[in-house]
């Protein structure tokens, strides 16, 4: 199967953060022999290197529907990456430390996209929660924490944030979030079931200094954006006229 | 170019494409730094940021389709899900002063954090 596996090499080796990194033995396909590789773990993708400073990684193990679990003997700090299918294989790793291993396991079993898709979902759900009151009136069920359970996609899905980079997908990785940032995507027209927009919230910085509770009426945030840009504007104006004026 | 009609999935941040009659996909695209950019009628296109004059053009059925492709196409990347996260997280911080992230066990992953951090 072709892979664009110029884009691929790109991902491992840009400098954007990756979530780990370091040395583990892996242990071959067809001769048991551990090779000493580095690895590193970005999103999704596990990719490994013959050296720390080679330019190309030599594979990728892509993270999703796998299950993470320490090896029996667990001798050697190892521990698996398993795949469920027919034509699958496992991939037999090994720590150099019990803290190495661990941090591993860690990581690796809150890799995968779907993982992050369901914790997504359940902040959007929190959120929608707190602006439009529990789902169904009184006191929503909630699930205990940590049950994660897949979620159907809602149809009215809010449109999700409006920070983003430049370019799709090429994070400015220092994110300063939330305000002065150009929308994404034109799609997200949110609007009540009456089809009325929703009036934007009051930002929370004077929801605070009021002593008002949380409460604020529902919004994109296409307008939540809107009127955050529009406070960022006014407080810079008031900044710059601030520093016209002659200090006493 | 020749067009060639294929079937296409995308499945968490990869499009596979498969030829129409066949089970197993002839390739894949990994969606991380990539541009989607909407082309003439009906057409959009993927482009990498490595390789940006390289364009992997689609032309749909209709441009109600092309549309939801751009849409779809550019919130798939895992980059973009971690900003999404790290934005609600935030937000949900603001209005309620604690971390949503703390209940699940996961406030102190790498992955979540905001900022520039070492590797």
């Amino acid at each position: 199967m072709k892979l664009n596996e110029r884009s691929l090499a790109f991902y491992a080796t840009c400098d954007s953060p990756a979530d780990n990194s370091g040395f583990l033995y892996k242990r071959g396909e067809r001769h048991t022999a551990y090779h000493r590789r580095w690895f590193v773990l970005k999103g999704n993708m596990l990719f490994y290197f013959e050296e720390r400073e080679s330019r190309e990684p030599v594979g990728v193990i892509v993270l999703e529907g796998c299950n993470v679990e320490l090896c029996d003997s667990a001798e050697g700090f190892a521990f698996a990456i398993r795949f469920s299918g027919a034509k699958s294989r496992t991939y037999v790793l090994a720590a150099e430390s019990q803290a190495a291993m661990e941090s591993w396991v860690k990581s690796l079993s809150r890799a995968s996209f779907d993982y992050m898709r369901l914790v997504v979902r359940e902040l959007e759900k929190q959120l929608e929660e707190m602006r439009w009151g529990p789902a169904g009136g009184g006191g929503g069920s909630r699930e205990p924490p940590g049950s994660w359970k897949p979620k159907q996609c809602p149809e009215r899905l809010p449109a999700l944030p409006a920070v983003l980079p430049k370019e799709n997908g090429c994070a400015v990785w220092n994110n300063a979030l939330g305000v002065g940032q150009p929308p994404d995507t034109s799609g997200c027209g949110g609007n009540d079931d009456e089809g009325t927009p929703r009036p934007p919230p009051l930002p929370p910085r004077r929801r605070v200094l009021n002593g008002e509770a949380a409460v604020e009426s529902p919004s994109t945030f296409c307008q939540l954006h809107e009127r955050y840009s529009r406070e960022v504007a006014r407080l810079r104006q008031d900044w710059l006229e601030k520093w016209r004026v002659p200090r006493p | 170019a020749v067009l060639k009609k294929r079937l296409v999935k995308l499945v968490v941040n990869f499009l596979f494409y498969f030829r129409t009659d066949e089970a197993e996909p002839i390739g894949a695209l990994l969606l991380e730094h990539c541009r989607i950019t909407k082309e003439e009628e009906n057409v959009f296109s993927i482009s990498f940021i490595e390789e940006p004059e390289r364009k992997y053009c689609f032309e749909c059925a209709s441009e109600e389709q092309c549309q939801e492709w751009v849409e779809a196409l550019k919130r798939a990347s895992y980059e973009f899900l971690r900003r999404s996260l790290i934005f609600y997280r935030n937000e949900i911080q603001k209005m309620t002063g604690k971390d949503p992230l703390e209940q699940y066990g996961i406030s102190e992953e790498a992955r979540f954090q905001l900022g520039t951090h070492q590797q």
